[in-house]
Order: structure tokens, then C-alpha cells, then sequence
């Protein structure tokens, strides 16, 4: 890293984000219960333990998660799950609200 | 929206089956157990029957969980298995294969808080393998609440793998042979660790299991409200599947609390209980203890899981007992007003080196509200606490500084939600704990003396620079004069950068007077999209 120059904003963030203690900090928020820890990119925190590498808004990639099953524990796996999640709203990033969750009792 | 997915809620309401409450697989309950099986699962789980199982189906018997992991099984079925089967069936066969095939007391420690919804928290001490293979997506508590043959675990890789295939090509994961680590190497060391056979479940099927019946004195916590203590009293139902409670209080404010509502026994000791208290409705998720001495556990709000606080109850058998102090703690040289909790508590109070009682205000049997004073020049220290024969060792913290605030929990998850989405926001409920440097003078060391939970006013702050830069504390929530943080609302906000969500990195701020001083504590918050699958476990 040492040889190369950070180019952008974004990039800059994410060289200063290596450091020991920023580290130490991604560890521990990636295991409070219910996050994910797949982060590439994650759904609560980045890589990083910071909130520059997620896709946001969420919404605006959500159909992107769901498809490839890469949080199946936060979004509904369209892929085998839950096929019809999201069925009906075609554009997430403005029909938001009428995207309902997966309520385990009510199946 | 408001929707409840918790199974004390869902078992709350009364069976048609006939369970005898604390003779967990009794007969009668066991036979309709076995007809519901047969009735619904046998067409793919097949029954052979030998000596000395009476009933062994395929893969289901294979498997031990606690009563939220078999509903989950049987939800998981529902959906995907299409299985059809009437509420009342479902829940008297959670109920079955809980007695039966369910989890000893020993075996959920280290594991409550799972159950308890009480997730802000970092798990601590799990298996790198473990964390990595399998508490990536969800919990490492939900592993560790089962318990499985070494062939059953390596079935549950295999149903990860077809259901969910792109497991392997996540991040810690594609950086190895993710498929034969899990089912060649972790599997075995799980079954290992968490096999089905065990001795302490063997000892606890044969062991009587407590009654639970009777009138309980309980303490505990609700945010937003306070430390509260009342009775509860459990009176079998009509049916004979559980309990109808009643709960008669206060709150430390003086406020009443009242409710009522029912509870039921899962393997002998696993009480899940529901009921409103004014308009709000509680959920309980308790163990007792072998003898049926205690209820320990946590309270919390249907529609809010995260919202709760401990609730400890103590059966009465009509001895006297101190059970707790309310505060617990008075620092030397000056007067303050605390309520001594108990049960049939007579005689003269005495309160240890230093500490006199001024004024009673009150009293009863269950409970002493007084004015008390601490000497100015005696040693600080936990004091024990008497009333006539009864003893509450160390309960009142006498102290000359306060020294350190900590902040409850250290690491908490809120999500964005509201906003005329689907999803509720998630809340969350700090509390401040204060303590004393101790006997050695130093802050942060064992010795430190713990004073208890202490009222202080809230702020929330921006994390680091970058959160900072990113305006998190000004979009991300707001926490009250409670303590409860309640984030953002959800959806794309066109006022930030790329109308990010309302997500952020915060730190939540207690301060608390000490005298002439202020002293702060602070916890890392992070504020979060919405979770769209909100499983009964996480």
C-alpha cells in the first residue's frame, strides 16, 4: 500500500480505515448478533467497520443482494427461498415502502 | 406496522392438548406428540421403531433443540416442505419435542440471550471455525443451541449448501474449500461438542422437574419505565397447558404495575410467557432452576425485542428473604431514599458499617422504603444488609467516588425503519452502571466496586472523523432522557450524499453528577438498514 496513491476520497477513507485499532473494531461489530459478517460489500458495516463501502442507499442495489443469496440471513434469497420477495415492486429505490419483510410465524 | 414473531406469544395462547405442567414427556402428551409425527411428518420421515426407542423418525430424531429451534424446524417445513398442519398441532408438537427432545439447563449456558432476544451484544469465546463457517450470517448461539449426530450436522452443511449456494463464494469462504472444512471438519468437531447424546440431558429426563405453581416475587427492569417488583402468581389453567398469570407491582417511581396473561413450561424448566401489562404487551422467556426456586430471565416488549431488561422471580415459601435494593448503592456522607425488596421481611433493619436508617416511610412485608444516611468517614465497601433473621450479602454499595460509568450494552445494533415501510425501527435501551476505584484506588482493576444502574442524562455522538463527516449523529436517531435510542426513519434521504439511508456510526453518551464532578460513559452504536427476515432466533 506503502507504494501506491490514493486517488480519490473513497480511497483515502479506506487507507486510513487499515490501522490496528480500526481494525480491532471491524472484528468485534462484525459479530454483534444479527449482523452479517460477509462484508464484500456488507449489508450493516464494509470491510472496514465503516459505512463508506455499502451500497447506498441499500435500496437502490437491494434485487442485487437478494438475487445472489449473499445475506440470506438479513434479505430474502429470491435465488431458491423466497422466490416472489420483491414481486409487484420493480423499482426499489422508490417503491421502498411496499416492500414487506419475511415474518417466520406468519408462514 | 406492529408484528409479533415471538413464540412466547405464539404458545401463549392455550392448546387444545392436555400437558401435565412440569412432568416434561408425560405419557399422555408424549402418545399425542407421536400422533401428530406420524400425522404429518412420517411421509418423509421415516418411523422404524426398536427396542428401546418406541419411536425413532428419520432425522428428526437425530436432533435436540430448544423450543424456539424446533419451531423454527417445523416453520422452516411449513414453508419449504409444504407441510400442512392446524396451529394447535404445531404447538403441542414444539411442545412435544422440546419434553423429549430438548436441551438440559446446563446445556443453553453461555446461550440464553438468544433466547432471551437479548442481542446487543458481541459474542465472545466462539470457535474461530465456528464464527467464521457459520456465524457469519447468523448467530454463533443458534449452533450452540443444538445438538445433533455428527451425520446430522453434516446434513445441515448439505440443506446450506442446496438452499443457500452461494455460501461458498462469500467472502471467508471462497478463500477455501468451504464445503469440505464444513462437512469433513466442522461437522465432526461439532458433533463433538454439541453431540445428541449427552449425560446432562439423560439426567435431566430422569430427573423430577420443578413445579412452577404458586406466587412469585419478582424484580426486574423495563426501559423507559424503571426497576419495578411485584408478585406474580401462576395458577394452572383450565386445560392444564400452562399457566394464567397475574403481576401486581410498582415501578421504583411509585407508578403501579399491573397485568395479566399466560405462560407455558417447556422441558420442565423453559417457561415462555406473555401478557399485558396496561396496554402493552410482555413477553417472559425464564429458566427456573432444578428446584424451582428461582425464575431467572428477561421481560420485553412483543413488538420491540430488543426493549427489555432482567426479570428475576422468587418463589414463596413463606420465609423471609432480601432480594434486592433499589438502588443499591449511597455515597458516604450523604442521605438518600432506597426501597429494600423482599419477602415476608420482619424485624429490626441493620445496614452495615456506617449506614443508618433515618426514616422508614414505609413498609411491608414485601418491601422497606426508608431514608437512609452513610457516615462520612467510613471505609467505602459493599455492605450486608439484615432485616431480623434475613440476609442480603454485599447489596448496598457504600462509596466515597464515583470512578467509572459504563454504558450498557457496549455494543448495540439499531435499524432504520418507519417512514411508511413495512418495518419497524429498531430500538435500542442503554442503561449507565457506575463504579467505585475500590479498595486499591484504581479505576479499572477487580477490585473495582459496583455500584449499579445509575439515571443519566443521554447524548449521542458521532463515532469517529469520518462519522463525523458523514453527519451520522445529525440523521442517524436520537436517544430520550431514558436512555432509549430510537434511529432514523427509513428510505433513501435525498438531504444526504447520494441519498444515502439513514445508517450511521454513533457513540451513545451517559453523564452522571458525582458531587462537583461529571463523568461520562459511552457505548458503540451502529445504526443499520433494515434486517428483511426476522427469524424467531437470529
Amino acid at each position: 500500500m506503502k507504494h501506491l496513491k490514493s486517488f480519490n476520497k473513497k480511497a483515502v477513507q479506506l487507507q486510513k480505515a487499515v490501522s490496528p485499532e480500526e481494525v480491532e473494531d471491524v472484528v468485534a461489530m462484525q459479530t454483534i448478533v444479527g449482523c452479517t459478517a460477509t462484508a464484500d460489500p456488507g449489508w450493516e458495516i464494509d470491510a472496514f467497520g465503516g459505512l463508506s463501502s455499502l451500497c447506498q442507499p441499500m435500496e437502490s442495489d437491494l434485487y442485487g443482494c437478494a438475487d445472489a443469496c449473499w445475506w440470506p440471513a438479513q434479505v430474502p434469497d429470491t435465488m431458491s427461498t423466497y422466490p416472489d420477495w420483491g414481486n409487484g415492486v420493480d423499482k426499489a429505490n422508490e417503491d421502498w415502502r411496499k416492500i414487506d419483510g419475511i415474518f417466520e410465524d406468519e408462514q | 406496522m406492529t408484528r409479533h414473531i415471538s413464540l412466547a406469544g405464539w404458545l401463549g395462547k392455550r392448546a387444545m392438548v392436555t400437558l401435565l405442567v412440569g412432568l416434561s414427556a408425560s405419557p399422555i402428551f408424549a402418545e399425542e406428540g407421536v400422533e401428530i409425527l406420524r400425522e404429518r411428518c412420517a411421509a418423509c420421515h421415516t418411523e422404524t421403531t426398536t427396542a428401546e426407542e418406541s419411536a425413532y423418525f428419520s432425522r428428526i430424531s437425530d436432533q435436540r433443540k430448544t423450543p424456539e429451534g424446533w419451531q423454527m424446524t417445523i416453520n422452516r417445513m411449513i414453508h419449504l416442505r409444504g407441510i400442512e398442519i392446524p396451529k394447535e398441532e404445531k404447538r403441542s408438537l414444539v411442545q412435544h419435542l422440546a419434553d423429549t427432545q430438548g436441551l438440559a439447563p446446563d446445556e443453553t449456558e453461555g446461550f440464553r440471550y438468544l433466547l432471551e432476544q437479548d442481542n446487543n451484544r458481541v459474542e465472545a469465546g466462539i470457535d474461530p471455525d465456528l464464527e467464521q463457517m457459520c456465524a457469519r450470517c447468523h448467530s454463533a448461539a443458534r449452533v450452540g443451541l443444538q445438538r445433533r449426530t455428527e451425520q446430522e450436522w453434516q446434513y445441515l452443511v448439505n440443506f446450506h449448501m442446496g438452499q443457500f449456494p452461494t455460501t461458498e463464494l462469500h467472502a471467508m469462504a471462497r478463500d477455501r474449500e468451504w464445503y469440505r472444512l464444513a462437512h469433513d471438519e466442522l461437522a465432526p468437531k461439532l458433533a463433538e461438542r454439541y453431540g445428541l447424546k449427552s449425560e446432562a440431558w439423560e439426567e435431566w429426563l430422569s430427573q423430577e422437574k420443578p413445579l412452577l405453581k404458586g406466587s412469585w416475587r419478582v424484580l426486574g427492569f423495563i426501559p423507559g419505565k424503571g426497576e419495578y417488583d411485584g408478585r406474580m402468581t401462576a395458577t394452572p389453567d383450565e386445560d392444564g397447558n400452562g399457566f394464567m398469570l397475574q403481576m401486581k407491582g410498582r415501578y421504583a417511581d411509585g407508578s403501579p404495575l399491573e397485568g395479566e396473561g399466560h405462560a407455558r413450561v417447556f422441558t420442565g424448566y423453559e417457561w415462555r410467557g406473555t401478557l399485558m401489562l396496561g396496554d402493552v404487551e410482555m413477553r417472559q422467556v425464564l429458566a427456573a432452576d432444578a428446584e424451582g426456586e428461582t425464575l431467572r430471565g428477561r421481560m420485553f416488549l412483543a413488538d420491540s425485542r430488543r426493549l427489555g431488561g432482567e426479570m428475576n422471580a422468587y418463589k414463596d415459601h413463606g420465609g423471609a428473604e432480601i432480594l434486592g435494593i433499589q438502588p443499591g448503592y449511597l455515597r458516604l456522607g450523604e442521605s438518600g431514599e432506597v426501597t429494600l425488596i423482599g419477602q415476608h421481611l420482619s424485624g429490626e433493619v441493620s445496614l452495615g458499617e456506617g449506614v443508618r436508617v433515618e426514616e422508614v416511610l414505609e413498609r411491608s412485608d414485601d418491601r422497606i422504603r426508608m431514608r437512609i444516611s452513610a457516615a462520612p468517614e467510613v471505609s467505602p465497601g459493599a455492605r450486608d444488609v439484615t432485616v431480623g433473621e434475613a440476609t442480603g450479602d454485599s447489596i448496598l454499595a457504600v462509596y466515597d467516588r464515583l470512578a467509572r460509568l459504563e454504558v450498557e450494552p457496549t455494543n448495540a445494533l439499531a435499524r432504520v425503519g418507519g417512514n411508511g415501510g413495512q418495518l419497524d425501527k429498531m430500538r435500542v435501551a442503554f442503561r449507565a452502571v457506575g463504579y467505585a476505584a475500590g479498595a486499591d484506588g484504581e479505576v479499572g482493576t477487580d477490585d473495582d466496586l459496583r455500584l449499579g444502574y445509575m439515571p443519566a442524562d443521554w447524548s449521542i455522538i458521532p463515532a469517529d472523523e469520518a462519522a463525523a463527516h458523514e453527519q451520522d449523529a445529525e440523521y442517524a436517531g436520537t436517544i430520550d432522557a431514558h436512555g432509549i435510542f430510537t434511529p432514523g426513519d427509513a428510505g433513501p434521504n435525498p438531504e444526504r450524499p447520494k441519498s444515502a439511508n439513514n445508517v450511521g456510526r454513533l457513540k451513545a453518551v451517559a453523564t452522571v453528577d458525582d458531587g462537583a464532578d461529571q463523568l461520562s460513559g459511552e457505548s458503540r452504536l451502529l445504526v443499520a438498514v433494515q434486517d428483511y427476515v426476522q427469524r424467531v432466533l437470529d
